[in-house]
This record gives C-alpha cells, sequence and structure tokens, in this order.
C-alpha cells in the first residue's frame, strides 16, 4: 500500500462518500419504517392474492417480514445503484481512466510497483465501499430502533450482514478493478464492469420472479448475500467462502497481468 | 521507498545503455537492434520523427514496456528487474504531458513530489526560473494554457534533483524567453553532474543543448556523435564569385554539386572548412558564402539518403 496514493484517493472521492453514505442511510432507515407501516397491510393482500404473494418476493427479499424486507432493500436497484458508483463506477474508471487521460504515465514514472498502485486503489475503494454499506446497515439499524421492531430482529446479525454485503461487493470491486487494469480505455473497463454486475442481477432477479427459472440464482453472486437467512440464524458459510473465491480470481489475475502489460504511449 | 535519489552509480557507469535492444509490437518492430550508450553528466539529444521509436525506448527504459530481446540498464540498473529503483533516481517528462486538472498546480508538484520520496529541492528555484508564480500556482491545472502545464511538467521532472532527467519534448508549447530559460536549467543540472536524456524535434534546440546526439530511424539507430562532429560530416552549401571566369573547381577534395556560372560557381562542400579554402585560395577570389553548418542539414542527411547504413558511424 501506498499511504500517499491512498489518502489521495480518498481525498479524491470524499465529496461523494459522504452524500452517498447520507444516502444510503435513509435508504436503510425507510425499509423498517415501510414494513412497520404497510407490512399488515401487505400480508392481508398476499393472504388473499397469491400471485401477490409471489410478486412479494424480489431477489432474496420479501416485503412480508422484517428480515425480507431488509434484504430486499439491500438488493433494491436503488441500493445497487448506491454501492456500484464505488464498486463499479469509480472501480472502472480508476486504472484505465488514469490511462486514457494520460496521467497514470505521470504516476508511474514515480518509484511505485504497478502491484502496490493496484493493491493500494483497491483497498482504498474497499474502504469506501465499507462504509457504504456500513451506512446502510446502520441506516437500518436505526429505522428498526425508532419502530419498535427490536422484538423481530436479531440485532447482533448485523455485522454478519454487513459482512455478507462488504464480500458481495468486494467481488464487483475486484472485477471492475481487474477490467479497468486491463485495458487502456474506459469504454471497454466500465462496459465489462456493469455487464457482469447487470447479468448477476438478471440471473437473480429472473429466478425470484419466476419459479420455472429458480434455477438461474444459483449463478447469482447476489444470490450469495442472504441477510435474510443471517437474521434468521440460518447463515451458510459456503456463501462467504464462495465471495471470497470470487474477489481473489480478478485479483490474482490483475495483480499477475498488470505488471507485465505494456503500456504504450497514449494515443 | 528505500532508495536514496542522490545516490549515485560508479563514475565509470553509463547513465543508460542498450546492448541490441529490440521491441517488437505484433508485427511492427519499433526498435531493432538498438545499442547506446549515455555517458553521465551529459546532456543527450535523441533525434527522430515520429514514429522512429523514440518514446518506445523512452518508455522500455522507465519499465513501462516491456523489450522483446537485448537488455537495458539505466544508472547501472536493469530496466526490466529494477525499474522501480530507476524511477527513484530520475525524473520523467512525457511527451504532451497531462497532470490532474482538478488539483492546482501546487497541489500537483507537492503530490508527485510526495510520491517521489525525496524533498522536492529544485522547485522553488524551477518555478522562479520559468517564471510560474504563486498564484499560477494556486490555479487550478485545468485552467492553465499549454505552456503553464508544460511548465508545471518540466518542474515535476526536475524538482526533486533526479540523477538522470529523461525529457521528451520539454519544449512543446514553451514561449522562445521560457525556453531560453529551460535551456539555461539543462546547462545547470549538467554543471551538477546530472545527466540529461531528452529528445526533441526542434534541432537548433539539440544543436544549442546537447554534448551528443542519437539519430533513430525506424527503430534503428543511425549515428551517434558528439554535435561538432556531426556538424563537420555534414555538406555546407557554398557560393564564389571570381573575377573573370571561375576555375575548374571539380578536384578539390569534400567538393560537389559544382555548378559554374560565369563568374560564379556553387557548390555543396563535405567536411571541415580549412583544406578547402587553402584550396581555392587566389588573388581572383572576389567573394566567399559558406553558409553555417546546422544539424537540420546532418539530420536530413540521415532522412533522405535511403542507403544510409545504420549501427553508428562513431561514438
Amino acid at each position: 500500500m501506498n499511504r500517499v496514493l491512498l489518502v489521495r484517493t480518498w481525498r479524491a472521492q470524499l465529496g461523494k462518500v459522504v452524500l452517498i453514505a447520507v444516502v444510503s442511510s435513509a435508504w436503510g432507515w425507510l425499509m423498517p419504517f415501510f414494513y412497520s407501516q404497510f407490512s399488515g397491510t401487505l400480508r392481508e393482500l398476499a393472504k388473499q392474492n397469491p400471485l401477490f404473494g409471489q410478486l412479494s418476493n424480489f431477489g432474496s427479499g420479501s416485503i412480508l417480514t422484517l428480515p425480507g424486507t431488509i434484504t430486499l432493500g439491500t438488493q433494491h436497484p436503488f441500493a445497487i445503484t448506491l454501492v456500484a458508483v464505488f464498486a463499479v463506477g469509480v472501480a472502472g474508471l480508476a486504472i484505465a481512466g488514469e490511462r486514457q487521460a494520460g496521467t497514470l504515465e505521470v504516476l508511474l514514472a514515480r518509484p511505485i510497483p504497478r502491484r502496490t498502485l493496484f493493491i493500494t486503489i483497491w483497498g482504498a475503494l474497499l474502504a469506501l465501499v465499507a462504509l457504504v454499506i456500513a451506512a446502510l446497515v446502520v441506516g437500518m439499524v436505526i429505522g428498526v430502533v425508532t419502530q419498535g421492531l427490536l422484538a423481530e430482529l436479531d440485532l447482533g446479525q448485523m455485522p454478519f450482514v454487513w459482512l455478507n454485503g462488504l464480500l458481495l461487493w468486494s467481488a464487483f470491486l475486484s472485477f471492475s478493478l481487474a477490467m479497468s487494469a486491463t485495458f487502456d480505455r474506459t469504454g471497454p473497463a466500465i462496459g465489462l464492469s456493469l455487464a457482469f454486475l447487470l447479468l448477476n442481477y438478471f440471473l437473480e432477479i429472473l429466478g425470484s420472479l419466476w419459479t420455472d427459472a429458480a434455477w438461474t440464482q444459483e449463478y447469482s453472486l447476489f444470490h450469495h448475500f442472504q441477510p435474510s437467512e443471517i437474521l434468521s440464524g440460518k447463515a451458510d458459510p459456503f456463501d462467504f467462502v464462495l465471495l471470497v473465491v470470487v474477489i481473489a480470481i480478478p485479483l490474482a489475475f490483475a495483480l499477475l497481468l498488470f505488471p507485465r502489460r505494456d503500456l504504450a504511449a497514449p494515443a | 521507498m528505500e532508495v536514496p535519489a542522490t545516490t549515485a552509480p560508479a563514475a565509470t557507469e553509463p547513465a543508460i545503455r542498450t546492448q541490441e535492444l529490440s521491441k517488437r509490437y505484433g508485427q511492427l518492430q519499433a526498435l531493432i537492434d538498438l545499442s547506446i550508450e549515455v555517458r553521465q553528466g551529459e546532456i543527450f539529444g535523441f533525434l527522430g520523427p515520429n514514429g522512429a521509436g523514440k518514446s518506445t525506448l523512452i518508455r522500455t527504459l522507465l519499465g513501462f514496456l516491456h523489450a522483446t530481446s537485448g537488455r537495458a540498464s539505466v544508472l547501472g540498473l536493469d530496466t526490466e528487474l529494477q525499474s522501480v529503483e530507476i524511477r527513484a533516481r530520475t525524473g520523467y517528462l512525457p511527451g504532451g504531458v497531462a497532470l490532474y486538472g482538478s488539483l492546482t498546480g501546487a497541489d500537483v508538484l507537492e503530490y508527485l513530489a510526495e510520491l517521489q520520496g525525496g524533498p522536492p529541492v529544485l522547485r522553488e528555484e524551477l518555478c522562479d526560473r520559468l517564471r510560474l508564480s504563486g498564484a499560477d500556482l494556486r490555479r487550478r491545472v485545468r485552467d492553465y494554457s499549454r505552456g503553464m502545464r508544460q511548465k508545471v511538467g518540466v518542474i515535476q521532472a526536475l524538482q526533486h534533483d533526479p540523477q538522470l532527467a529523461i525529457l521528451d519534448e520539454p519544449t512543446e508549447g514553451l514561449d522562445p524567453l521560457i525556453q531560453h530559460a529551460f535551456y539555461a536549467i539543462l546547462d545547470g543540472r549538467r554543471a551538477a553532474g546530472r545527466t540529461i536524456f531528452f529528445s526533441s524535434h526542434v534541432l537548433p534546440e539539440v544543436e544549442r543543448v546537447c554534448d551528443r546526439v542519437g539519430i533513430i530511424r525506424a527503430g534503428r539507430l543511425m549515428t551517434l556523435q558528439t554535435v561538432d562532429e556531426l556538424l563537420v560530416r555534414r555538406r555546407r552549401r557554398v557560393e564564389l564569385r571570381w573575377r573573370g571566369a571561375a576555375p575548374d573547381l571539380t578536384d578539390i577534395p569534400g567538393l560537389g554539386d559544382v555548378v559554374a556560372l560565369g563568374d560564379r560557381v556553387t557548390a555543396t562542400l563535405l567536411g571541415s572548412v580549412g583544406p578547402f579554402v587553402r584550396a581555392i585560395a587566389s588573388p581572383n577570389l572576389e567573394d566567399l558564402t559558406i553558409e553555417p553548418a546546422s544539424l537540420e542539414e546532418a539530420f536530413l542527411e540521415y532522412y533522405t539518403d535511403a542507403d544510409s547504413s545504420p549501427g553508428g558511424r562513431g561514438a
């Protein structure tokens, strides 16, 4: 890790991270609020109409239980967008963007090994992603407490929800940063990063809304982020292990490839 | 970084040495068996048009590119195995330097100095000489003119007083006044025992500041000589006017392309002027004009002479 580069990366993202953390907290707070206000009515509707019951499942979440609502809050496109700003957007642009702009040359003219550069940016963005997910989880905890729902939730499991979320998004971060270190232009780097995210999301949502396609969820990384199972004390350690493996693969690829790449003069 | 920027290599060690260095991109051979030595404490000019291989060599020396074959060392350090140590001791100005537009000039210089790891001992002096004021440095780089960005580029490359500065087209965008200040800076660095390697298209500037030059063409080194040696071997245009008919000058060694028109003779002269002047000395010679030698002519010779043999013609 290079301390100067680490601090500079954080400083450059400071405004963005503060804004996204605040919005994430508010979004997290909204989930228990929504559950406390509307869950009774929604449960009645689900009893009367089985189709509504089916559609109340979204991804691995459900609006009919508090753990399910919290899961839904973490898998909603809005929450995905918030975390993806750093895990996919900033990561996909980090190295390829500097390369395209020509500033990577000035940076690599310093005595910084390319592996150190990669690990430093990865570490800096990992911390930002961890912060955003923590803000989301803290917002949810505040919502649970203020809405008087403590009896329905084991708050002691919330750190594991945070860890599971962090591992999921670290996998996307590692993939995106590896793409960023692989391409000279931002287009392919960010395009492939987004495609990987959307494909995983599509497989998860497709399986949750269409029972015949439930098998597709097994191939989605989102399916291994299971707040509802964690909150009900049924966490599967395999989900955690699998995500760690998925984090390691693009990391190993990038750490091997990036130092060996030829960095020709920018066009 | 553990490697101190002031640690000097052995005095006999060349600042840069390449041995049969080749670089291939797919079908394109960017460098072909390039062997050069740049001595410590000299200003070395590297000449060639776009696409000749100048930037490829520079990027290989700094570890941005990996050679296909051959070897290269900088300050006695292997470019493949010790590129981090090399970069700790060098300063680099890329061609058309790009800087962080959202930062101020001062922040860019501070950030890059911190990453370099050594104190920016020359920053203040360089800012003064290149006329970059405190007010200029407080502005964001995105608001800079091209010339101001180039000044910051030059300063970031030299501010830590590197043993070797590698400068790619360093005067691009600088006005003539600042160019002269820049030449004086280079002279000062040379006097302090530092080595400067720079590529340029501006031949008068190379002639003005360089001790030796290397000319590269299509990835091959065409010559590596001192500027004086290059000038001596270039063809100069001479014009003579005689009282009465011009004598036959075709036998004078080094004289070619002789055209006589009445009392006037025009020709080209290869080599030093002394023997030529002695050969034409005559009371009937009324006027003699010899164009000053310029590097441009020598450079063009290497590029217009399709039969030029590669590999260097002296060192």
